[in-house]
């Protein structure tokens, strides 16, 4: 198990060092299909009237007017070839992907799920983490916790990150500019690199500390660490859907430009 | 006053339209409702994992309860606050979505539940009760629960 966890977290260092260093200098729009719009909360960019609300049902029920939505079919724009860019704009033009975001109920269902896993991922991860602050279960050995609850958590990841990457892929492009899930997949692998270092280190001696109420330093620190990633995990995950920083939502600072790769094409200036 | 002019009058508050009105607010305490969501479910699990013998089995279930109560009741409170204020903001349209009264007939069900019948059979001395009755009352917890959370995400779909 831990092997696997290891090897996992391997190859999305791997990916990630990839995303970060990949050429994405071009002029291009975000290519989002008004269909996959459904799935994204759309913020008013009339800032008088500034709500939210979600295309197609508009608010009661009540359609939005198009004219306000920034989002456009474009899916010829230029992204250098062999890009991650390029390579995630094809994936958003495969049949599988328009398949899935365009469908009725499968988006709406691996969403569910996605959110659903939450409690089971989530919640006994942050159970764990509260048992080596000390906060919770300080009569059962910290050992015990980790046996008869982390395979529960584990099954939760991989629930998790099977529907995290089906929901990715059908919206690729666009999850790949935005800011939130960038944010999330590095604060996933710094999570990663806090589960590895805590197993390698003061886990490995757990046999001296186990019985303890607090733990020590070591193993609450890396129960914050634990706690406050995941949280922060949870809470820009959920800021996905949102688009304030989208690429197509021109003028942008310029510091969220650089953060997305979006260069804004001239018409937008 | 019928149920439907009370729906209108908090659709029509202040906090609700301050909800409204602001692009991130929803997004946010949306956000927090759904850590309170996670660590529910994780109170949860620690102790119907262990009533159904597959979580921890060496404490009691009865000890497992009084460790996880505190938490279990404080993500409780946080996601009524966070629910009454996403509530807020759309009561009317809850008023008209079946997954609103599910979600609140399931919560309903699942609170009573859990603080009387549940609490019941884990305090009951083990030795006097047929392991079946554990299992049962851990899977109707878990069906009520589960209730609540996809009667919450129905509510975001149309």
């Amino acid at each position: 198990m831990k092997r696997v966890l290891i090897g996992f977290f391997f190859v999305l260092t791997l990916a990630l060092c990839y995303l970060v260093t990949s050429p994405t200098q071009a002029a291009y729009r975000v290519p989002t299909s008004s269909k996959a719009a459904v799935h994204i909360h759309l913020i008013s960019p009339d800032a008088g009237s500034e709500k939210w609300a979600r295309l197609g049902l508009g608010y009661f029920g009540r359609p939005l007017p198009l004219g306000s939505m920034l989002l456009q079919d474009e899916s010829t724009s230029a992204a250098p070839k062999g890009s991650l860019l390029a390579f995630f704009q094809r994936m958003g033009d495969s049949s599988w992907s328009t398949g899935l975001h365009e469908s009725r109920y499968a988006y709406d269902l691996i969403e569910s799920v996605h959110v659903w896993a939450l409690c089971l991922f989530f919640g006994l991860a942050v159970m764990f983490d509260f048992r080596l602050l000390g906060w919770t279960m300080k009569s059962v050995p910290v050992s015990e916790v980790a046996r008869r609850l982390l395979p529960w958590t584990a099954v939760g990841f991989v629930v998790m990150v099977i529907s995290g990457t089906l929901l990715f892929s059908a919206i690729p492009l666009r999850s790949y500019q935005n800011i939130f899930f960038r944010a999330k997949m590095i604060m996933l692998l710094l999570a990663g690199l806090n589960v590895w270092i805590f197993h390698s280190g003061v886990y490995r001696r757990v046999t001296t500390w186990d019985v303890e109420n607090v733990p020590p330093k070591a193993a609450r620190v890396a129960g914050a660490l634990s706690l406050v990633l995941w949280v922060c995990i949870v809470l820009s995950g959920r800021m996905i859907a949102y688009n304030w920083f989208d690429c197509d939502r021109q003028p942008q600072p310029a510091i969220i430009n650089l953060l997305t790769s979006c260069v804004p094409t001239q018409a937008e200036h | 006053m019928s149920l439907l002019t009370f729906f209108q009058w908090c659709e029509a508050s202040g906090i609700g339209e301050t909800i409204r009105k602001s692009s991130w607010l929803f997004p946010v305490i949306e956000a927090i409702h759904l850590l309170g969501l996670g660590v529910i479910g994780g109170a949860v699990l620690v102790v119907d994992l262990r009533l159904l013998g597959l979580g921890l089995r060496r404490q009691s279930a009865a000890q497992l309860t009084r460790d996880a109560q505190p938490w279990l009741v404080g993500s409780l409170v946080l996601m009524i606050i966070t629910g009454g204020l996403l509530f807020l903001s759309e009561a009317i349209k809850c008023y008209y979505h079946d997954a609103f009264w599910f979600k609140m007939s399931c919560l309903f069900l699942a609170i009573v539940f859990t603080f009387t019948i549940q609490r019941k059979v884990i305090m009951t001395d083990e030795s006097r009760l047929r392991p079946l009755w554990s299992k049962v009352v851990a899977v109707v917890s878990v069906l009520l629960w589960a209730g609540v959370g996809i009667g919450g995400r129905w509510i975001g779909f149309s």
